[in-house]
């Protein structure tokens, strides 16, 4: 029962999860063009109203009962279309789509975190109402028809005909030139009170204005009045009213407004008079909004239409989800198979088999060995996803800092369909953010000035592209902004106490190197996005932890470019084999730079007996691995071993073993749980593999041995 | 029957059928090792295999002789003599590995040959009286036959000792 419970709850996140990353993709594809399409309105009712039933039924109350408000805010805007709205009123929606997002995000990460969810989301619900009640209000003007069923479904039962009454209860105010008449919210309590609190608040803006009912503070009886009739502020001038309709958004309490302008009614008073056997529809529709903001509205929808249905259709995709356990276990039957079969075709009963038996008994083991090299292949592939996940949320994130920096940068994407392994994705989500951060908030010119002055573009780009080689996959995040002043950085690093050889020695990639080191920090003052110091050495760490490495170059003035070099998958490499003893180390291909043999005379050693060797005018440090790893071996004279000069990041050095066996394609896996309280990560052994023949190779991790045999003496 | 060694109220043994959670009766694995005679339950009890070979890991305390490639999964492997203390013996035919899964950890030990599969009454389990440091046994039952079997501690077994 609890066990269902935990697959059910894994499903639900799994789902809203992805539903929340399709809704982040459109809302920022959509928000380029400034306007949604129809089908993106369909896709986020629809995104919201899952959200909400499985929300309930899991019984997250805040995830329910926002994504419920949010569907009532799109099923308005379906059904009134979204080309009604204007473009002020799109580009709020798509802040608070963001927000709403970033809400239900939060929610669903403390789901994750087994914390319980927010109890209290009435402010964030009634700011979405708010939000509804604004459009609704704006976007009757235009669509008569329409808002009255959609009102109804809003889950709010509108105001009892509210606009049919109008002329006639028009507060008596010859000096007026307009009215705003305001509904409030059915069943808020104290309305008089409440309107009066508005009218106040339109006061502190310092506007000129009456209201009617003239005495509503005090006297509690023209509640009545108000929940019927709603309320009047009269203006003297347009602008006055158009200034306080703005201030109403922002109110509380509101159901709706509606601004009522004296001259248009007066105009089609007579022009009622003219057509008096036609004035059933359209008259109505002139009263209820002031023909000052109309005539836009017409005008805008033309522009705003055509771009709506071309980009981001969306596209059904052929896709399922799989627990990776299971590819896992998938990957280690395979990698059975492959081996079983070996065994069987080299089996030494075969050569009894007669020769035409033999022949074909070859035959078909041929064609068995190519399905299962295909099926090795397709295996291996499903682990590997596409990058455009991690991008897609670089997109989001340079959007919140373009808003919230006020720096105008664009982010171009190139190579989003690169794949990688799961795992790695998953682990360099959270450096390429970091490093997409840095760019944004210290590459980019603080100053569009100081762009323009560099003959450069005043839109500052960050670009984020990845690509593939045979074995890595390369990403790199370029900007086009000021770049980075060695001098500037090694004066900042002996601030800081980080140097360690004189200034002048430091070369410029050495320069620029110092970012990346723990404790360095460029921005002077902390910002929200960047600058805690913890920066680029963790990125580093982080990209280290899955066997990549860092590069960073950078021109004064033309912009810096981070570049990560991270192996394809984690779970197959190239290896060497080699032998110390009775064991079969396999050490990565990536870090080998040679082999070669030496004789003991060219073995150096210093005053403790520790052992360098000279390669290429410099010396390294030798690693005998059977000293290190105690294991008994007869080779012990380096004329008789070999050895490997190996390098992993910026160290080199070279391992002593006895003999080199050969190259070969290995899957890695991890050492059993078991072993973990004995720390072997921490002494170069980073997992173990299936050899051809069912024996066991030991992985080497050439960095963290250099750490164990060389660092901690 | 012998007195119960728990507080648990008498259950007549007869009336509870095999595989009965409230049984105290339990089908168990006995094996030899290192001139014990021991046994696990075989609930844990996944295989038994001989003849393997077993990858050494360096810097390993004795008693994890290294790990196995049981069928693409990679089991770790401990000695249960050298886990008990006692000294090293040469692997013959009769040594196997019986591969365990204590709580979702697989490992496999090595002893010297196994006997078989018989029915104990958790009831006539008795605490060894003796102060130990290495606690890899935690109970022991005397049979028909006066031979004396010990109880394996699963939970010691599955927590490594540096």
């Amino acid at each position: 029962m609890d066990n269902g419970m935990e697959s059910m709850l894994d499903t639900y996140l799994f789902e809203t999860n992805s539903l929340l990353d399709r809704l982040d993709e459109m809302l920022v594809a959509d928000e380029k063009l400034g306007d949604l399409s129809v089908d993106d309105v369909n896709e986020i009712f629809r995104i919201m109203h899952t959200i909400k039933g499985s929300s309930a039924m899991m019984e997250f109350g805040s995830l329910a009962s926002i994504s419920h408000h949010i569907e009532d805010l799109f099923f308005y805007i379906r059904e009134n279309g979204i080309d009604t709205m204007d473009p002020a009123h799109k580009k709020e929606l798509f802040n608070l789509m963001f927000r709403s997002e970033d809400y239900l995000r939060g929610q669903v990460e403390k789901v994750e975190n087994g914390e319980p969810v927010d109890t209290d989301m009435d402010s964030f619900a009634a700011e979405i109402n708010g939000y509804l009640k604004k459009i609704s209000g704006a976007g009757e003007g235009p669509a008569a028809a329409p808002p009255a069923p959609a009102k109804e479904d809003t889950g709010k039962p509108a105001e009892p005909a509210a606009p049919s009454a109008l002329p006639s209860s028009l507060p008596d105010d010859e000096k007026a030139v307009s009215f705003l008449h305001v509904f409030l919210e059915e069943g808020v309590g104290m309305e008089n009170l409440r309107a009066f609190m508005i009218v106040n608040a339109l006061k502190e803006c310092g506007l000129e204005l009456r209201y009617y009912p003239e005495n509503m503070e005090m006297n509690s009886e023209t509640c009545s009045t108000i929940i019927e009739d709603g309320f009047y502020i009269a203006f003297e001038d347009m602008g006055s009213a158009n200034k306080a309709s703005d201030v109403l958004q922002t109110q509380n309490h509101i159901h709706s407004y509606e601004l009522v302008d004296v001259a248009a009614l007066k105009a089609q008073a007579q022009a009622e008079a003219q057509a008096a056997e036609e004035a059933s529809a359209a008259p109505k529709q002139a009263q209820e909004t002031a023909p000052a903001s109309s005539p836009e509205k017409p005008a805008q929808k033309p522009a705003a239409a055509p771009p709506k249905q071309a980009p981001n259709a969306p596209v059904k995709q052929n896709l399922i989800s799989v627990n990776l356990m299971k590819l896992n276990s998938l990957m280690d039957i395979v990698g059975e198979i492959v081996i079983t079969e070996s065994m069987v075709t080299s089996s030494p009963e075969l050569n009894q088999l007669h020769r035409d038996a033999y022949d074909n008994f070859m035959k078909s083991a041929r064609q068995l060995r190519k399905l299962t090299d295909d099926l090795q292949d397709i295996a291996m592939s499903l682990r590997m996803v596409p990058i455009s996940g991690v991008f897609q949320k670089m997109t989001r994130i340079v959007r919140d800092m373009k808003q919230k920096l006020g720096k105008d940068v664009r982010l171009t994407l190139v190579g989003e369909d690169t794949e990688v392994d799961k795992t790695i994705v998953d682990s360099i989500q959270d450096p390429i953010m970091h490093m997409v951060r840095n760019a944004v908030d210290h590459g980019i010119e603080e100053n569009v000035q100081d762009r323009l002055d560099a003959g450069k573009d005043p839109q500052g780009e960050v670009i984020l592209s990845a690509s593939h080689t045979s074995s890595e996959v390369i990403i790199s995040i370029t900007d086009d902004g000021a770049g980075m002043d060695p001098d500037k950085l090694l004066a900042k690093a002996r601030d800081k106490g980080i140097l360690t050889k004189p200034e002048s020695e430091y070369t410029k990639k050495e320069a620029l190197g110092l970012v990346m080191l723990p404790g360095f920090s460029t921005n002077q003052a902390v910002t929200e996005f960047s600058g805690r110091g913890v920066g680029m050495d963790v990125v580093k760490k982080n990209v280290e932890a899955v066997g990549g490495v860092v590069a960073l170059t950078s021109e004064l003035g033309q912009g810096t470019t981070f570049t990560m070099k991270i192996p394809l998958t984690l779970a197959i490499m190239d290896g060497m084999k080699v032998t110390v003893g009775d064991s079969i180390f396999t050490i990565p291909i990536a870090n080998i730079r040679q082999s070669f043999k030496v004789t003991a005379d060219e073995i150096i050693r210093d005053e403790n007996g520790n052992e360098m060797v000279e390669r290429m005018d410099s010396f390294y440090p030798v690693i005998r691995l059977h000293q290190f790893y105690n294991i008994e071996t007869q080779i012990t004279d380096p004329a008789d071993g070999i050895l490997m000069w190996v390098e992993a990041s910026d160290r080199s050095f070279c391992l002593f073993v006895d003999e080199l066996i050969g190259e070969q394609q290995v899957v890695v896996k991890p050492l059993p749980a078991f072993l973990n309280c004995f720390e072997l990560k921490n002494y170069g052994i980073t997992g173990c593999t299936i050899l051809g023949d069912g024996n066991i190779s030991i992985i080497l991790d050439i960095l963290s041995l250099h750490a164990a045999a060389l660092e901690n003496v | 029957m012998a007195e119960p060694m728990n507080n648990e109220t008498n259950i007549d043994v007869l009336e509870m059928p095999d595989g009965d959670e409230s049984s105290t009766v339990e089908r168990c694995l006995t094996f030899e090792s290192g001139d014990l005679i021991l046994y696990i339950s075989t609930k844990h009890v996944i295989e038994i295999i001989n003849n393997y070979p077993i990858t050494s890991l360096p810097l390993m305390p004795p008693y994890i002789k290294g790990i196995i490639n049981l069928r693409g999964q990679i089991l770790p492997v401990v000695d249960i003599r050298l886990r008990m203390g006692k000294e090293a013996a040469e692997y013959t035919d009769n040594t196997c590995v019986i591969v365990l899964d204590i709580d979702s950890v697989s490992l496999g030990i090595v002893v010297d040959s196994v006997r078989q599969v018989i029915d104990i009454d958790l009831q006539n389990v008795k605490p060894i009286p003796l102060k130990r440091q290495q606690k890899l046994l935690d109970g022991m039952v005397t049979m028909e036959d006066g031979s004396v079997f010990m109880s394996v501690d699963c939970q010691a077994l599955a927590s490594p000792q540096l």
